[in-house]
């Protein structure tokens, strides 16, 4: 939750630029970023502030490979990692700390499609950890479908937004149909790795403005599998 | 204490001296980085250029901040191979999102520091940090004493510097665990064999007194 005491607020942004909040309490603060000024301007306090203290870490020469292996990615190419995902710890575990295991049996899915998605993200309610919806992002498409069988409060919709990372504009993707399935095709470009999923209840047609006007419900970022 | 009264007490007649000759330091070095921004030498013109779709200015970018940026992933995940992993996927997201890069938000090496720390937090989280390192000496390096003497003399942190050292000694520790070694509370704890509860109390008071004095300082320049 997001205090409303401002010296808390202004705290918790530091704490939110430091790295001590957890993956879930990181991204509900990135969404709340999107539409709230004061909270942005006390990150980029911290920020700025903090910055001349990352010149405690030594520079040192990376992998004499590693551009190559960047511009080649610009391409277009998958990731060249060293660790392939399936040997990593349970990737599934990791992204939410607490995942279904219907969500666990989709990202497994996903994982062996033959085209596989360049980006997953995993979305659920702020401060709970069972997976509500799973995006997948594929060259300029994205897909979005409930897991959970999460339904808007009557009268009212769900609408898809995206914040590009180091944004702090929400763009609407689009009002998720009945159907818990919504695909976005020509997805902005800034719409990629990092960039904060969110889901806001509006009225039937979406939001007037351009922006959220109702509560965020789930929060997911879009990370490699 | 209220930082102001701390500050009162440690200010003598040498830091006013010396703080004068810092701000010299500190605009004259200004006026450099503005002038080196029109060749397109400075990270913030780069990251304008990356997000016009210059390939170039990436590969630039690269060759400006790669050292950096791998000493800062590195420093926090410990393994090479996952600050490389760390490194690339930063760059990848940097040519994605350059678009989004608001230069009033801050300078670009800040914005590229922050992508790199937050990914390489997002690395600790996923892998753990046992299976990383099992180096018992982790996180010693942050708590030599003379640490925040190695922050260099410009301006921005001078008084990042100053500020630091009205903090008490374990709040100073806990911001620098978690900023520079990418620590968790948990981890802080651990390190400082303190309870949970004083690190996260440590944490908070160090940055409420941390932003009244820098709040402060803002204000006097």
């Amino acid at each position: 939750m997001i205090p409303e005491d401002s010296a808390e607020r202004h705290a918790l942004a530091g704490e939110y630029v430091l790295g001590l909040l957890d993956a879930a309490e990181t991204r509900e603060i990135a969404a709340v970023l999107a539409t709230d000024p004061e909270l942005r301007k006390a990150v980029a306090f911290w920020e700025k502030h903090l910055h001349p203290l990352a010149a405690l870490a030594t520079p040192t020469e990376p992998p004499a490979d590693l551009w190559d292996r960047i511009a080649a990615r610009l391409d277009g190419a998958p990731p060249r990692r060293a660790p392939r995902w399936w040997n990593r710890p349970a990737p599934w575990r990791w992204a939410t700390g607490g995942i279904t295991a219907v969500a666990a049996a989709l990202l497994l899915y996903i994982a062996l499609l033959p085209v596989s998605p360049s980006y997953v993200a995993l979305l659920h309610a702020p401060q709970q950890e069972q997976v509500a919806w799973v995006a997948t992002v594929n060259r300029d498409v994205l897909t979005i479908h409930t897991v959970a069988a999460a339904n808007p409060p009557p009268d009212r919709a769900f609408e898809l937004w995206a914040i590009a990372p180091g944004s702090t504009l929400p763009q609407a993707l689009g009002v998720i149909p009945k159907d818990g399935v919504l695909r976005v095709r020509a997805l902005p470009s800034d719409v990629r790795l990092g960039a904060t999923l969110a889901i806001s209840v509006e009225p039937p047609g979406g939001s007037p403005t351009k922006r959220p006007t109702g509560p965020i419900m789930f929060v997911g970022g879009l990370t490699t599998m | 204490m209220p930082c102001s009264e701390l500050a009162d007490r440690s200010i003598d007649t040498w830091e006013i001296l010396r703080h004068d000759m810092t701000r010299q330091l500190g605009t004259a070095r200004d006026f450099m980085d503005d002038t080196r921004s029109a060749t397109l030498s400075s990270a913030g013109a780069l990251i304008e250029a990356v997000g016009n779709g210059s390939h170039d200015a990436l590969k630039r970018l690269y060759e400006l901040e790669s050292r950096r940026l791998y000493g800062i992933a590195l420093r926090i995940v410990r393994r090479p191979e996952v600050a490389a992993d760390v490194v690339q996927d930063a760059f990848i997201q940097v040519w994605e999102n350059a678009k989004s890069f608001e230069r009033e938000r801050g300078a670009g090496g800040a914005w590229l520091t922050g992508i790199v720390r937050f990914r390489a937090l997002d690395a600790v989280r996923k892998l753990g940090r046992e299976a990383l390192s099992d180096d018992s000496t982790l996180g010693d390096e942050a708590l030599a004493p003379e640490m925040v003497e190695r922050l260099d003399a410009q301006a921005e942190a001078w008084a990042l510097k100053r500020c630091l050292g009205l903090l008490d000694d374990q709040q100073r520790r806990c911001v620098i665990l978690a900023f520079v070694d990418g620590f968790s509370h948990a981890e802080i704890a651990e390190r400082l064999a303190a309870p949970l509860g004083s690190v996260k109390s440590w944490v908070r008071r160090g940055l409420i007194a941390l932003r009244s004095c820098l709040e402060n300082h803002d204000s006097r320049r």
